[in-house]
């Protein structure tokens, strides 16, 4: 909806890594490591990406809703906000502020149909009530940016769309971290070039040079990056059911 | 919302009754701006939604009317929200009006226009820069502060909707005196030419102290505009003939546009003119007014 990144709250917004990092005291008197609680995160962001295939919105509804739901945690805890219930509503909200709404009635039939597990349940009210929440814990701030739109001239001008596909499925896998959060969307959409280019064996040196990018950012991001690769691109189902039961989120 | 002690109501918006209140502990004053939530089974309307977050972004330009917060009540189990904006105690309607009746009828001064029009057009080039279009800018919605000859634009983002109402909730006509004339011939795709065909209408406006194209209709819009500039045809604007609502109309020959302000300097016809181009293609960006040899004289030190 909104074309400066650079006059933009989301700039304003960005975070250093410690300060996304932290646990809030009501989880971490729960036991919650910081460990689990990135899990956590990572599992409703890949809850928030089934969910859209079922009601069908763009990657970009999901992108959105995905850092909707990361902000909202580095601001309130998983105990008062159940992880399980942010989720559906962040991208009931982000579907609505990229104008394309997908009905509540309609998520709450998906969740059910999928999900016979008890505590992902939620009725019509329970996401209407959240949502206000999240409004309130957003501090109303709804517009984000992306790495897609950089990701895409960016590509254009190092002659290399034919890396399109790759490194977008790349900027997908972000929203599993906290990068959204941290860096500039078109650092990360850097990053994502940089590692295609790896992948495919592509000298981009020169490229890089001249756009005199800060490559130690680019490369902190990619290390983030291949980190998740190495260690977390199968999230066991058990984990994160124990994870969520010491939470007892649901009484 | 016990923060704040209700002064008076002070204006009914588009889209909902303002109100003048106190920050109890502060003294500040602020402008209510209420909006009800028509929560069924859709919560939040993503029209407030949009209007929202629009205004978080925008509002960080001192051109833009500033959202304090915003505040969620629950009265009798309806949801409200109320837009917390800081106070201007006019607006640029009212303020015109200050010069043509009263004791003491006469001319808004050059240098009030001047720097009106410059704060207008920062204004209009923040929201541009933005990918946003106001849609609805007149004199209503630009609030003025006498006293420090300041002025932002308010209203924001409520004009965001597809097309601009026609009529509001209150059932009040909304004014097609700003409106472009793509607008009105039923373009679909229009774009930030739109809000520079208003700011060209209320440029005209402050230098006769009434609106250029008074129009109580949409054709009657259109026939006010084609007397002044003459009748549009293919060769200056392209395109104009296969627009929706297009139709035959007389030809008029385009009239001497200073006789029609003739208290404005040739510097300001000139960038009104621009303003004013038909073909929305050739209108000048807010952006590029700023530059324009009419602000030559202004001290812009002081925005």
């Amino acid at each position: 909806m909104a074309a400066n990144f650079w006059s933009s709250s989301h700039l304003k917004l960005l975070m250093d890594q410690e300060e996304v990092d932290v646990v809030h005291s009501p989880d971490k008197e729960r036991g919650l490591t910081l460990e689990e609680f990135k899990y956590i995160k990572m599992h409703m962001a890949n809850y928030i990406g089934k969910l859209a295939q079922f009601v069908k919105v763009r990657q970009r509804v999901v992108a959105t809703a995905v850092t909707y739901m990361r902000r909202v945690y580095t601001r309130k805890s998983m105990t008062e906000y159940d992880p399980c219930l942010v989720a559906p509503t962040c991208l009931y909200l982000a579907s609505k502020a990229e104008e394309s709404t997908v009905q509540a009635r309609l998520l709450v039939f998906y969740i059910k149909k999928q999900l016979t597990d008890e505590k992902y349940r939620f009725e019509i009210k329970d996401i209407l009530e959240m949502e206000m929440k999240i409004l309130e814990a957003l501090d109303y701030y709804l517009v984000v940016y992306h790495p897609y739109r950089p990701l895409s001239q960016l590509l254009q001008d190092a002659g290399m769309t034919d890396m399109t596909h790759l490194s977008w499925g790349l900027v997908n896998d972000t929203y599993k971290m906290d990068l959204i959060l941290i860096y500039p969307p078109y650092m990360i959409a850097l990053a994502c070039i940089y590692i295609a280019s790896v992948l495919k064996d592509k000298d981009t040196t020169a490229w890089f040079e001249e756009l005199r990018a800060d490559m130690n950012v680019v490369k902190n991001i990619s290390m983030e990056m291949l980190d998740f690769y190495d260690n977390h691109k199968i999230l066991p189902e058990d984990r994160v059911n124990a994870i969520i039961n010491k939470l007892s989120l649901k009484q | 919302m016990e923060k704040y002690e209700k002064l008076e109501k002070v204006g009914e918006g588009t889209y909902g009754k303002v109100y003048k209140a106190q920050d109890k502990t502060t003294g500040q004053l602020v402008a209510l701006k209420k909006t009800r939530l028509e929560m069924d089974e859709e919560g939040v309307p993503p029209t407030a939604l949009r209007e929202v977050s629009l205004l978080q972004m925008l509002s960080q330009t001192i051109y833009v009317v500033r959202l304090l917060c915003v505040e969620h009540v629950d009265k009798n189990g309806k949801p409200l929200l109320y837009l917390v904006f800081e106070y201007l105690d006019t607006d640029l309607k009212k303020f015109i009006d200050t010069y043509r009746r009263g004791p003491n009828p006469r001319p808004l001064p050059p240098s009030v226009i001047q720097s009106f029009m410059f704060q207008l057009c920062k204004g209009v080039a923040h929201c541009h820069s933005h990918g946003v279009l106001h849609r609805d800018l007149k004199p209503q919605n630009l609030l003025v502060d006498k006293e420090k000859g300041i002025l932002k634009i308010a209203d924001l983002g409520l004009g965001r909707a597809f097309t601009v109402p026609l009529k509001s909730y209150t059932h009040e006509i909304v004014t097609l005196w700003y409106r472009a004339p793509e607008v009105l011939l039923g373009s679909t795709h229009y774009s930030t030419g739109v809000d520079m065909w208003s700011v060209g209408c209320i440029f005209a406006e402050m230098a006769r102290r009434q609106a250029l194209f008074p129009g109580d209709s949409e054709l009657q819009q259109l026939l006010h505009i084609f007397r002044l500039l003459g009748t549009p045809n293919d060769e200056q604007w392209p395109g104009v003939s296969s627009l929706r609502d297009w139709h035959e109309y007389p030809q008029w020959k385009p009239q001497n546009l200073g006789r029609a302000v003739p208290s404005l300097e040739p510097d300001g016809v000139d960038l009104l003119s621009k303003m004013l181009q038909y073909d929305p293609a050739n209108r000048i960006s807010a952006k590029a007014a700023l530059d324009h040899p009419y602000f030559d004289s202004l001290d812009k030190s002081q925005f």
